[in-house]
């Protein structure tokens, strides 16, 4: 049996080891930061102008917290796409090997997720202060944990998604539709009267997705609303991400062992 | 020669019957854009927008775009495909066969071209039923132009897998592309629209993108009255479309016969 002290050790080796490896796509990180601002000036500025102000008055207030969640999604999940290549490889055999338990090897891979959603984030959540402007101490704590969650359930989500199949197009399009339903099927990109207007009976798919969630919160903490249900946004988030690890273990660790 | 052309052609369209996972999620990835996002994102669009579209409503508008990025992406999942094929050892298979290169790169060409429009041609249908297009000659000339396009995308994406010859690199290079040429396009909001923001490079870049050429091509086509909003008009986008795609298909021909080599897969 390994202690505790034991597993986290591993886990955090096995994280480093997914840091480090984020980092060595350099150009493709810098395109996807490129391409993130590219939303936000794009979406910002051209949407304001053709948006009916009476539903949002400034669009770019409204879009920021939503590329919040797209930094955690797009950085996050480039776990899931590391852990179907390997999978296709079958350099898994190589992990198994290691001398470190299973369940700190998927830990590890989660918590790589995780760091790549935070180092990623942060440049964002400098431009959201920017944008938005400061939020005081408590808010700040709020931030931390909707991003500590968001990430934990996109990482956890990117792996199960990428375990599920080892045709690398089809991986593709799965990542694709889970963007698609998280961010369209969310209120990121229009507020809910829109989404209420528009998917009747269906609105509260939106609600429930955890994007929203994540949205919703970080919208409060940056002062865009003035109240939100924390207890259903957070608590919602937090189960969000317990189902995600838990899915995410138990694909990810019969892969490992097929 | 043509019978070779056909053989090579058949086998992406044979492949076509293997992916049924794979319609299906492209199905539902239509559905949500259709169905969710440019519902609710037409809703918040204000109605003075109409005088920037020549009067089309913007969800009519939207989904042209709509369409047009799905012909683009499934276009590119051929090379996705293609990769996979490198990655198991097919290509080589492939390039050992009794047939000339320049055949071997039009018929793969032309067979995932023609895979994609058969792939894309429900939802062709379903957009035109929401629009409510009935004539009949209006959808040849709109499958005819959808392959045209096609076929420049998968060449240029084919350039991308054979180049790169990695996987991983092939899924990063391409998403990129993806994202940045639909950002810069007039998928989302008309030319007009994109002016008005002064920024001169994003303009430059919408008007050279061979997605906004295609989206705007399809909606003159359909709504007469959006030729006033683009000023460059039917004909040009067509010539447009047409030089993108034999420019493109002739360098991958060349590719094919010149530089391309097996082996060498990262």
């Amino acid at each position: 049996m390994v202690g505790l002290r034991e597993f986290v050790l591993q886990s955090f080796i096995v994280s480093q080891r997914d840091l480090k490896r984020f980092f060595m796509n350099i150009y493709w990180l810098a395109g996807q930061v490129a391409m993130n601002i590219a939303d936000l000036v794009i979406f910002g500025l051209i949407f304001r102008g053709i948006v009916n102000p009476v539903l949002i008055p400034d669009y770019i207030k409204f879009i920021t917290p939503g590329i919040l969640c797209l930094s955690i999604f797009i950085s996050s999940f480039t776990i899931g796409r590391e852990v179907g290549v390997e999978l296709r490889r079958e350099v898994t055999h190589y992990l198994v090997s290691l001398p470190i338990t299973r369940g700190a090897l998927v830990a590890g891979r989660i918590l790589g997720g995780v760091l790549r959603g935070f180092v990623y984030q942060f440049g964002f959540i400098i431009l959201a202060v920017l944008i938005m402007g400061l939020p005081t101490l408590d808010k700040w704590l709020l931030i931390l944990a909707t991003s500590l969650l968001l990430a934990t359930t996109m990482s956890s989500i990117s792996i199960t998604v990428s375990t599920l199949t080892r045709d690398f197009n089809l991986q593709a399009a799965i990542r694709s539709l889970v963007y698609f339903l998280f961010f369209f099927v969310s209120n990121v990109f229009y507020p809910e009267k829109a989404i209420a207007v528009r998917l009747g009976p269906a609105a509260p798919l939106a609600y429930y997705s955890p994007v929203s969630m994540a949205v919703n919160i970080y919208r409060y903490s940056f002062g865009y609303i003035q109240q939100v249900d924390l207890l259903f946004n957070l608590g919602g988030l937090v189960v969000w991400c317990i189902f995600g690890l838990l899915l995410a273990y138990k694909l990810y660790i019969r892969n490992l062992t097929r | 020669m043509l019978r070779t052309l056909l053989v090579i052609a058949s086998w992406d369209l044979i492949k076509l019957k293997n992916q049924k996972v794979f319609i299906a999620m492209r199905w539902a990835w239509f559905t949500v854009q259709i169905l969710v996002f440019a519902r609710a994102i037409s809703y918040i669009v204000s109605h003075s927008v109409t005088q920037y579209t020549g009067g089309v409503d913007y969800y009519h508008f939207y989904i042209l775009g709509v369409y047009t990025t799905l012909l683009y992406s499934a276009s590119i999942a051929r090379g996705y495909m293609i990769a996979d094929e490198f990655d198991d050892g097919i290509v080589e298979y492939h390039l050992a066969l009794p047939v000339k290169r320049n055949i071997l790169a039009v018929g793969r060409v032309i067979g995932s071209s023609i895979s994609t429009i058969i792939f894309t041609f429900p939802m062709m249908i379903i957009v035109y039923m929401v629009l409510g297009v009935r004539d009949i000659l209006a959808i040849l000339v709109s499958l005819v132009s959808a392959l045209v396009f096609s076929m420049g995308v998968v060449s240029f994406v084919i350039m991308i897998v054979f180049t790169v010859k990695s996987t991983d690199l092939t899924d990063i290079i391409v998403g990129a592309i993806d994202a940045l040429l639909v950002r810069l396009s007039t998928v989302f909001y008309p030319l007009p629209v994109i002016m008005a923001t002064g920024i001169a490079p994003y303009y430059i870049a919408a008007l050279a993108n061979p997605i906004s050429h295609m989206a705007d091509f399809l909606r003159i086509l359909l709504f007469p009255e959006y030729y006033l909003v683009v000023q460059h008009g039917l004909w040009a986008s067509l010539v447009y479309l047409i030089g993108f795609s034999m420019g493109l298909l002739i360098l991958a021909i060349e590719y094919y016969e010149k530089k391309l080599e097996a082996g060498g897969w990262r």
